[in-house]
């Protein structure tokens, strides 16, 4: 009893902390960890004995939830989605952002307020509305089309970063390059631009993530299966077998979260970041 | 070379502008307006006229329909429920992980990962965990509370979807509570702590008081997104069953896009959603308006 009475509280506390964050760490390990397992199964393995390990691991289920949801051409067209709209945010905001920020006056501030404003707007309620838009222009159903919605909808946000941190930055650099006869166009490049770089990566990775694993607009624009993004596939494959073959299904949910989830612990001090500073700013 | 300073300075300005204005005029002001002027119609998406109706379409959202009031209802259910879960819970995770020296980053990494992983996704992930794993660890082992029919039964299937929020979500409000943590100057702590403050004493009047500028932020955020919340239910319950689980978002996109394309209606529908989304955000700037006068 004695080691009892003289343990420091300290230590009962350290112990105490470590079992509570052990306990929240399986919890959100564990289910990835089980559609791992389980993605390496037979259908009747999963049947007999689900939180067993895999006998004999095997790709079978990777390799037909590679053919079912065409995983290559489906990654392809997230890729292009998101690099259309993660670089056309970064340019349209920054030029925007920029010179919003320099330029003093009512106008401006008009301006900013109204990309501001929609801010307040959530998707629900522009959805209707931008099905027709899109179908009008007739870029619904391809992923150009729809990389290029996403640079309308993504734009005010990054606008907003841009600005706040072009702030931030000291004018005597553009004002030289002036001097030295620099046209507006090739200061912002040249100059301004890589002074921007740290909010740049904040804007950029914000947007990548949001992009990656948006699900609702890819649903109402992609009409075609041939465009379809990781998800809409993923989605498809599940309806498409219902409860059962959860062993594909499984595969195919892990292939879709694998390029996020190396992405994030390549990156994470720097997504880390981003979010913090995006959701105190915005 | 012929333009005044002042007009060449706002030809520049509109000129680095349009890029980005043009873009979010067609794609986000447009709809926006679009749908406030539809919600007023009874467009439905096939027809090429439609008539204006007035009011017509709100007096039927919030009088007679049903579902939409469930809807509603339901949303604020889940709404009361994830501000408060997740906003402990991230806080409580904070600070865990923030009394820990060589885990802290591997505890940090974990917990935040989920928010890398669409709610599509996880919403699968969860299934099979809420249809499979969990029944079957009920035979093995008998506890038999966990053999619920976590899906189909509204009751359970209404904490399905929170625990499913909360796995997803409560990484990211900890990273902003971690980050109001280490803003918190170690010399108060220890000056309150000198001045007799005990452990929790000083977690009251120095953390908890130095850390509501991020409770403020963290509580508004889940307002925000829980009030919109829709790849989560979709994935999970797809509203079911029956339409028990029906959030509002869910309820705009099946009126307009599965079924009856009452466009009009549902823009209705989706501007109810914006008024409260608004009035949140405007109850968010005032207090922190306040907020920071006070400081």
């Amino acid at each position: 009893m004695r080691t009892f009475s003289v343990m420091p509280a300290r230590l009962v506390w350290h112990a105490l902390s470590l079992a509570l964050l052990a306990a929240a760490a399986a919890f959100v390990l564990v289910p990835l960890v089980l559609a791992l397992l389980n993605s390496l199964k037979t259908d009747g393995e999963i049947l007999n004995d689900i939180l067993a390990l895999p006998v004999d691991p095997r790709f079978d289920n990777y390799a037909t939830a590679f053919r079912k949801t065409e995983f290559p051409r489906n990654l392809w067209n997230t890729i292009v989605v998101a690099a259309i709209g993660v670089g056309g945010i970064v340019v349209c905001a920054s030029l925007a952002g920029y010179k919003l920020s320099r330029t003093p006056g009512m106008l401006s501030r008009v301006l900013f307020g109204l990309f501001v404003f929609s801010m307040l707007v959530p998707f629900h309620s522009i959805m209707i509305p931008l099905t027709r838009i899109a179908k009008e222009l007739e870029i619904q159903g391809g992923t150009v089309g729809l990389g290029v919605i996403y640079i309308g909808i993504g734009v005010p946000m990054a606008v907003f970063l841009y600005h706040g941190f072009v702030k931030s930055v000291p004018r005597e650099v553009e004002e030289s390059a002036i001097i030295d006869g620099c046209g507006e166009l090739a200061l912002f490049a040249r100059v301004v631009f890589p002074l921007l770089a740290p909010i740049t990566a904040t804007v950029a990775i914000l947007n990548l993530l949001w992009i990656w694993n948006d699900f609702l607009l890819p649903l109402l624009m992609l009409t075609n299966s041939k465009a379809y993004t990781l998800l809409l596939s993923t989605n498809m494959l599940f309806g498409e077998y219902g409860n059962h073959d959860w062993a594909s299904i499984l595969a195919a949910l892990i292939m879709t979260m694998a390029p996020a989830i190396v992405f994030y612990l390549l990156l994470q001090r720097h997504i880390m970041r981003g979010i913090a500073e995006g959701a105190v700013k915005g | 070379m012929s333009w005044s300073g002042k007009g060449r300075r706002v030809i520049t300005l509109l000129a680095f502008v349009f890029p980005a204005f043009a873009l979010y005029a067609l794609f986000v002001l447009a709809p926006a307006f679009g749908g406030a002027w539809y919600s007023f119609t009874n467009w439905n998406g096939y027809r090429p006229s439609y008539d204006w109706v007035g009011l017509a379409n709100y007096v039927e959202a919030l009088r007679d329909d049903r579902y939409f009031r469930q809807s509603i209802l339901f949303t604020l259910r889940y709404v009361a429920c994830m501000v408060v879960l997740q906003n402990v819970i991230a806080l409580g995770l904070a600070l865990l992980v923030e009394s820990r020296r060589r885990t802290k980053a591997f505890f940090r990494t974990i917990f935040f990962m989920p928010n890398m992983i669409s709610m599509i996704v996880g919403g699968f992930i969860w299934m099979f965990l809420f249809t499979r794993v969990l029944p079957a660890i009920a035979a093995k082992s008998g506890l038999t509370f966990l053999d619920q029919s976590w899906i189909g039964d509204p009751r359970y299937s209404f904490l399905a979807i929170l625990i499913l929020s909360l796995w997803g979500g409560a990484g990211y409000l900890m990273i902003i509570y971690i980050a109001a943590l280490q803003s918190v100057p170690a010399v108060l702590k220890e000056a309150a702590a000198i001045d007799g403050a005990g452990v929790f004493g000083v977690f009251r009047h120095v953390t908890l008081r130095m850390i509501a500028p991020a409770a403020t932020i963290g509580v508004f955020l889940t307002l925000n997104s829980s009030f919109k919340v829709f790849d989560a239910v979709f994935a999970l319950t797809g509203g079911g069953p029956g339409r028990a689980t029906q959030v509002i978002a869910l309820n705009i996109f099946e009126e307009a896009f599965r079924g009856s394309y009452r466009f009009g209606y549902a823009s209705a529908k989706s501007m109810i959603l914006f008024l409260i989304v608004f009035v949140i955000t405007l109850v968010q700037l005032w207090i922190m308006k306040r907020r920071e006068v006070e400081a």
